[in-house]
């Protein structure tokens, strides 16, 4: 079989694959990558070892696949990672609306204008720009995490104090959703501390030891939400056409590209924080452009990520998806560059076809059963798979998690916070006090 | 200007204090964040601490189950009729009225001078993003009016429109000639914005340093970067409309801004934001010793900001060159108009 056929095929099976598992609320694709890195690294050496042209492909695909495809279980499902989470409010809005599959497919098509903008405009330039920024940022990532964090605990906007007259009621109305957000990122801090340093999860899946904690944060409260409080979904419209034009599928390029870049290039941020960057950056108010640009945020940051690791001169590893290829191969020259630059076009175009059946297909689920009764079986999904992957152990991180990621949902502060749970401890360790802080917590 | 504007302006200064790269490149970020803190604390202060305890004499609380517009017109008039009678500065609150856990009724006050009265219209419900809600736009086509005794004059905007979170205060100032002056926001940029209110923090940051941790050079820094990345966030600020009481307490108002932009516009703030990404990276280059790439300043300009600027210009010119011309044969496009269109 020609080179050319094997790569097709494999691209194309691993777009297939993670475009139906994406649609698994709570799965992550590093999930299924971990095990399948596992596979190959047991089959190497023997008559089933698998080529490279066979995995990197099919692994391209996957990542490509799932940034696109997991916009179903966020947005009609409510059941959003980390990087998907700004986009559910409004996707949520808009199946309230009875307009769940526009709000879909306007994601989709800010992911395929993301594979656009990766493809024809990044990865022409990044070869000879990135390394020169690579070289200036160096020694500097740290303070740059540092200032991220300062600007997302002061950014957050006091949700009470509107009414009543002036004084300490008033201040102290207003900051309760504050300090609770405050309280929020330490506390996902001290179990980032906790787990980074001190894994209770079995060393044989230690590259999943972050999952459950995660899942924990953010995907068992948004589920245990839609539980409690999910009012009866409206009966949901099937468009022929949404309503967009060049003009906001610029503006979601510039902020969705600007924020999914800064998360796939800047260590430890992501898509989420990436997002909340772009949008006080960019100050778009338009309800289209924002759920565009996510759509084009998400694509960007993880296909983005990947990529950085195959671009010539830089090899930068940014991302769960890089650091699994990096345990079986090291990229070299543009060959490699070309290959995965061709992968990810043919990738996004299955994956944008694909969406609309899956989307239907879910559609269809929400309409045939209860919203509450999904919400429910996508939390039984999630608790199986953290369970499966990582044990008992796993699912008391996720319990632990779960605590912390109810904070903002309760008391109204913004879920982002729970992101401390990386930033702050990889921000100390950078800084290079992170080892005093752990040992002071008596972790080291 | 955006909070995160401000922000990444402070860090842009902080960067340009060559101890900050120093103690940077040496797993030390304080100066940044110092400078990123300094950029946005203004703000901070006002919106998150200082409002919460600036007492006003009239309060406008809308029934959000009994939305009456006539309410809010006749109580905007007591509060005018007041500050006249009375002759003092009166402050005023326009309370917010949220329909829901994203949804607030907008609704949009405004003085006629000519026929002395205040009108008030309610206009669509919004959600917390400001977008109109489809189909909300005419649910209240009266306007309501009420008499005034003096003629007020607005310097910030034409309308006052009410919609999310907390609403605005005005405060009514006494003018010369018997009419009242509206103060938009008088508790923001009352004192909050101030070069010397920087300057002394900066002071207070370099006695802590000195005093408590010994460390003299790290507070006279300190000083040097709280006050500048504070009074950068007092500079951009005078490019708005409403300015800021810059020398405070030397000065007792706020000196009127450039009216060159406002300070939601889009542009301005992204290219604040992004002037400021490219000054930092600027000077983190100028400070490798021996590096491997070597480009000018014009060189990081033109590549960072005019190029990729003019292509997004020109496809945005190309996008919207209908629009724009439908925008042109439409004089009645602003929701005051819209409000006259309604009461005519």
């Amino acid at each position: 079989m020609s080179t050319f056929l094997i790569v097709l095929i494999s691209v194309s099976a691993g777009t297939v694959l993670s475009s139906l598992l994406a649609c698994l609320p709570g799965l992550h694709v590093y999930n299924v990558m971990g095990a399948m890195v596992l596979g190959i690294l047991a089959l190497e050496g023997s008559n089933w070892a698998v080529p490279v042209l066979v995995y990197l492909p099919a692994m391209t695909g996957m990542i490509v696949g799932w940034s696109m495809l997991n916009t179903i279980p966020a947005v009609l499902l409510g059941t959003p990672d980390e990087s998907a989470m700004f986009t559910v409010m409004p996707g949520q809005k808009y199946l309230m609306a009875g307009r769940g599959y526009e709000g879909t497919m306007i994601t989709a098509l800010g992911g395929l204008a993301g594979a656009f903008f990766l493809v024809l405009v990044v990865a022409p330039l990044a070869p000879r720009y990135l390394p020169v920024s690579q070289e200036v940022l160096r020694g500097h990532m740290h303070w740059v995490l540092w200032i991220i964090i300062t600007f997302i605990i002061m950014s957050e906007w006091p949700k009470g104090g509107n009414r009543g007259p002036a004084g300490w009621a008033k201040f102290y109305d207003a900051w309760k959703t504050l300090l609770m957000g405050i309280a929020t990122f330490l506390l996902s801090g001290l179990l980032g501390f906790i787990i980074l340093t001190r894994s209770p999860v079995s060393h044989e899946v230690a590259f999943q030891n972050i999952m459950p904690a995660f899942v924990g944060l953010f995907a068992i409260p948004w589920c245990l939400l839609n539980m409690i409080s999910a009012a009866n979904v409206p009966k949901q419209r099937i468009t022929k056409s949404i309503e967009v034009d060049g003009d906001v599928i610029l503006r979601s390029v510039w902020s969705g590209g600007l924020g999914g870049g800064l998360a796939s290039y800047l260590p430890i941020v992501t898509g989420g924080v990436g997002g909340l960057l772009a949008g006080h950056a960019t100050a778009q108010r338009d309800e289209r452009i924002f759920i565009m640009g996510q759509g084009v945020s998400k694509f960007v940051y993880y296909v983005g990520a990947f990529m950085l690791m195959f671009v010539p001169g830089l090899y930068l590893t940014r991302g769960g998806g890089a650091w699994m290829i990096k345990t079986l191969y090291s990229p070299i020259g543009v060959s490699d560059y070309y290959l995965v630059l061709g992968c990810i076009a043919i990738a996004a175009a299955i994956s944008y076809l694909m969406i609309s059946p899956l989307a239907r297909g879910t559609l269809w689920l929400i309409d045939r059963f209860n919203y509450r009764h999904v919400s429910s079986f996508a939390l039984i999904i999630i608790v199986v798979m953290v369970l499966g992957v990582t044990g008992w152990i796993g699912l008391f991180i996720a319990l632990v998690g779960t605590g912390i990621g109810l904070l903002p949902v309760l008391y109204g502060s913004r879920r982002l916070n729970c992101l401390g749970i990386l930033l702050l401890p990889i921000a100390c360790n950078m800084s290079g006090f992170g080892e005093a802080i752990t040992a002071w917590l008596r972790l080291t | 200007m955006k909070g995160f504007s401000h922000f990444m302006s402070g860090v842009a200064v902080a960067s340009f204090c060559p101890w900050s790269i120093d103690a940077a490149l040496q797993g030390n970020p304080l100066f940044f964040i110092l400078g990123g803190a300094c950029g946005i604390l203004p703000d901070t202060l006002d919106f998150k601490v200082y409002r919460f305890f600036y007492d006003h004499d009239v309060y406008v609380t809308p029934d959000p189950g009994h939305l009456d517009p006539q309410y809010i017109a006749d109580e905007i008039a007591r509060a005018v009729n007041l500050a006249y009678d009375d002759k003092r500065y009166i402050r005023l609150k326009l309370v917010s009225v949220r329909l829901g856990a994203d949804f607030w009724q907008q609704y949009i006050v405004n003085f006629d001078n000519e026929k002395l009265e205040v009108t008030v219209k309610f206009g669509p419900v919004v959600n917390t993003g400001q977008v109109p809600v489809e189909g909300t736009e005419n649910r209240f086509p009266q306007v309501a009016r009420a008499t005034i005794k003096c003629k007020v004059i607005q310097t910030y905007d034409a309308a006052l429109k009410v919609d999310i979170f907390d609403g605005p205060t005005i405060g009514l100032a006494q003018r010369p000639d018997g009419g009242l002056d509206v103060d938009f926001l008088p508790w923001h940029r009352e004192w909050s914005h101030s070069l010397t209110v920087g300057l002394m923090l900066g002071v207070v940051f370099a006695f802590i340093a000195g005093l408590f941790f010994g460390n003299w050079t790290v507070g006279w820094q300190g000083l040097v970067t709280i006050a500048l990345c504070y009074g950068v966030h007092v500079v951009e600020d005078q490019l708005g409309h409403m300015g800021s009481n810059i020398f405070y307490p030397l000065t007792k108002h706020r000196t009127p801004g450039l009216h060159w932009m406002h300070s939601g516009d889009g542009l301005p703030n992204f290219l604040t934001v992004w002037g400021a990404c490219l000054l930092i990276f600027w000077n983190l280059y100028r400070a490798i010793p021996d590096p491997t790439y070597t480009f000018g300043f014009i060189h990081l300009m033109m590549v960072g900001l005019v190029v990729p600027g003019l292509i997004m210009g020109g496809f945005h010119w190309l996008f919207t060159r209908r629009d724009r011309a439908a925008a042109r044969g439409d004089d009645a496009d602003d929701e005051w108009n819209d409000m006259k269109a309604a009461s005519g």
